[in-house]
């Protein structure tokens, strides 16, 4: 603001400051969720298949597993941090959730608490490797990345849990009331997730920690517990996610997840968390999910091959970062 | 403060453009690919009338030779048959299974006529056939099954197992007399076409007690990979003398350790697959001979056979594609040749 303004000015000049910074932080959702809404529109017309209610569902337990990991993903990168090591742990926990149902005769329930029981403890040696260890996340979850991997190939003796009963399926292939239990689930998560980052303490501390970890530390918030229980609740989520991904596949798959961290990533940028830490929102990495989901199946509907799939989701991605850039850059111009 | 307010101010529509504009160019990507092929899908109610069929042919991942030939037979079949479209995808990554459940799905849910795929896992992909049944499409596995295999799905497919206890048979009679050393290198483990192979080879091996197994280590489907396990298998077995490779990547990653190692034609190699550079080292003495399936029989037979199911109501019933053992000896005759480079012209479906 330059010192020669008139008072009048001034104050308008504020106003429309707090606006366009309200607009920058909604461009990267918006984007994602204008593209979203375009896309499925244009399906509705392209295909007469789309708009069905069987589609719909299919798309939305297609996605779950995705968009749970995905949430999971996003409140780690909000603190600069990354977690590579998901698709291995979400393998882990569906196979480990697979074996005690086949060789223990547990039920889905406990079954269940298994896998997520997995998930939270790679999530806390992953917030220790961090906070204690001091290792830079990449490096730590990379190293859990192949840990994890091996570990399953070990417990599984590289051969696919099978022989489980029918009623494992519920998690990924049931159905309440006629909704899939796999988006009931998304659903809660995402609604639990964005709430908890959103309303309470902990989120805020989330978010702080993203944005400048010294200044959160010296404002008093216990950075290192607080870390590392980020990195738990998003193990928690990994794990779920797996045992999903397996109760949809009625097996436990030892080369389940290779290249997830990549697609859950994906989703999360799409939906406008930045890399740099500080940013991003559940809704908007749902919206990115989605978008992946829909582009997959609107191009078998479409009858277009997979080749093209892959560069329309680079596209996205491009764009999606673009504008994270693109605000970035406009809100350091600032000063 | 670097920038006034009006600079900034006028930057504000611009943003807003951006942003629809991205989204647009997404949505016209997506549709600039399949423009022509909407109005065919939107033409469900003459379809019926012309008899026009529209089949899914699904391999378990695109992009290797082997698929690609799936690929021609199954279009040879659709030109032969006449009015068939045959619409071919599949996932980026054979591991990729829960893939390629959403991708059969999305199939089912689009209503095609027929679904011929090859599965990428057994009990996995199980769900999604019962889905296909359910909504009456009919199935036809080419490849590999599933388990169960529901009565009425037929499959068209190698018999890994067999094939692969013939390969060890193979390289006993390659090898000779005399205790030898000799090592396996697999592709993926936990995948169910590697873990036929390795318990047909094991079982052929266990034929003969003077040939002992002293390695056996993954390529990963990768050729980079295969050699780097080779050469430390060699480096550990300096007495080494035969090798069987379990897949295209698998073979071409051992020949290159042998071959850096100068040891061509000391090892025995036998190989899986038929890739233009196995078939080289095949003629150059690198590779001692190799078990060659019919992928383009598995497509031809996997889309004629729901062409004829469909139209005729013949009855879908399996078939073993065959392997063909080829060497150097018998590579030029006219039947291999018919295997190995097969056309539409010259299918090698018998």
């Amino acid at each position: 603001m330059s010192t020669v303004e008139a008072p009048a000015d001034a104050q308008r000049g504020e106003l429309s400051d707090w606006l366009r910074e309200r607009i920058s932080h909604a461009v990267s959702e918006f984007t994602a969720a204008t593209a979203l809404v375009v896309l499925f529109v244009a399906l509705t017309f392209a295909s007469p298949y789309f708009l069905t209610t069987d589609n719909l569902f299919n798309i939305g337990a297609q996605t779950a597993v995705i968009a749970i990991i995905a949430t999971a993903q996003t409140m780690v990168i909000i603190t600069k941090g990354i977690d590579l090591s998901v698709g291995s742990v979400a393998a882990l926990a569906g196979v480990l959730g697979a074996m005690v149902v086949r060789d223990l005769g547990f039920p889905l329930w406990a079954a269940t608490a298994v896998a997520i029981g997995v998930g939270a403890l790679a999530g806390l040696l992953n917030g220790l490797l961090v906070t204690a260890a001091r290792i830079p996340p990449f490096i730590a979850t990379l190293g859990t990345m192949s840990v994890g991997r091996g570990l399953v190939f070990i417990i599984t003796g590289a051969v696919g849990v099978y022989g489980l009963p029918r009623s494992f399926q519920l998690l990924g292939n049931g159905e309440i009331m006629g909704i899939p239990f796999a988006v009931v689930i998304t659903v809660l998560v995402a609604v639990g997730v964005a709430f908890l980052l959103s309303q309470t303490r902990f989120g805020q501390y989330t978010y702080a920690m993203g944005s400048n970890l010294e200044a959160a530390r010296r404002s008093g918030i216990r950075v290192g517990r607080h870390l590392t229980g980020v990195y738990v609740l998003a193990g928690v989520l990994v794990g779920l996610g797996g045992m999903i991904a397996a109760s949809r596949v009625n097996s436990g798959q030892p080369n389940y997840g290779i290249s997830l961290e990549l697609d859950v990533i994906a989703a999360a940028v799409i939906g406008g968390a930045s890399l740099f830490g500080g940013q991003g929102r559940i809704v908007g990495t749902i919206i990115g999910a989605f978008l992946i989901a829909l582009v997959r199946n609107g191009a078998v509907l479409l009858d277009i091959s997979i080749h093209y799939q892959q560069v329309i989701v680079g596209v996205i991605i491009w764009a999606a970062v673009y504008f994270d850039q693109y605000r970035r850059r406009r809100l350091e111009s600032r000063g | 403060m670097a920038h006034t307010t009006t600079s900034r101010r006028a930057r504000k529509p611009l943003l807003r453009a951006q942003a629809v504009l991205a989204a647009v160019a997404a949505t016209a990507l997506l549709s600039a690919c399949g423009g022509v092929e909407v109005r065919d899908g939107g033409d469900g109610a003459t379809k019926e009338a012309s008899g026009q069929l529209k089949l899914a042919v699904v391999p378990k991942a695109v992009g290797a030779d082997y698929w690609n030939t799936v690929k021609a037979g199954a279009e040879c079949a659709a030109q032969r048959a006449g009015d068939v479209t045959v619409q071919w995808d599949g996932v980026t990554a054979e591991t990729d299974v829960e893939g390629q459940v959403n991708l059969i799905q999305n199939f089912v849910t689009k209503k095609v006529d027929g679904i011929v795929y090859a599965a990428t896992d057994s009990s996995a992909l199980a769900p999604a056939t019962d889905q296909a049944l359910a909504a009456k499409i009919p199935v036809a596995m080419i490849d590999s099954g599933t388990s169960p295999q529901p009565s009425g799905v037929p499959l068209f497919a190698t018999d890994n197992r067999a094939s692969a206890t013939e390969a060890a048979k193979l390289l006993a009679k390659e090898l000779g007399p005399g205790n030898h050393d000799v090592a396996l290198v697999e592709f993926q483990p936990g995948s169910q076409t590697n873990t036929e192979r390795v318990d047909g080879f094991k079982a052929g091996l266990a034929q003969f007690p003077n040939l002992k197994l002293v390695g056996q280590q993954p390529s990963r489907s990768d050729v980079n990979e295969a050699r780097r396990v080779t050469e430390n298998i060699l480096t550990a077995n300096p007495n080494l003398k035969g090798i069987f490779a379990a897949n295209e990547p698998s073979v071409l990653g051992a020949a290159q350790a042998i071959k850096a190692a100068g040891k061509s034609g000391k090892v025995v190699i036998i190989g899986w697959d038929a890739a233009p550079d196995e078939v080289a080292g095949l003629r150059s003495g690198q590779i001692s001979a190799l078990v060659v399936q019919n992928p383009f029989k598995m497509g031809y037979f996997g889309v004629d056979k729901m062409v004829k199911h469909l139209r005729d109501k013949a009855p879908l019933a399996s078939a073993d594609t065959g392997v063909t053992f080829v060497t150097k000896e018998n590579i030029d005759s006219a039947e291999i040749k018919a295997v190995l480079e097969p056309s539409c012209a010259n299918p090698p479906v018998q």
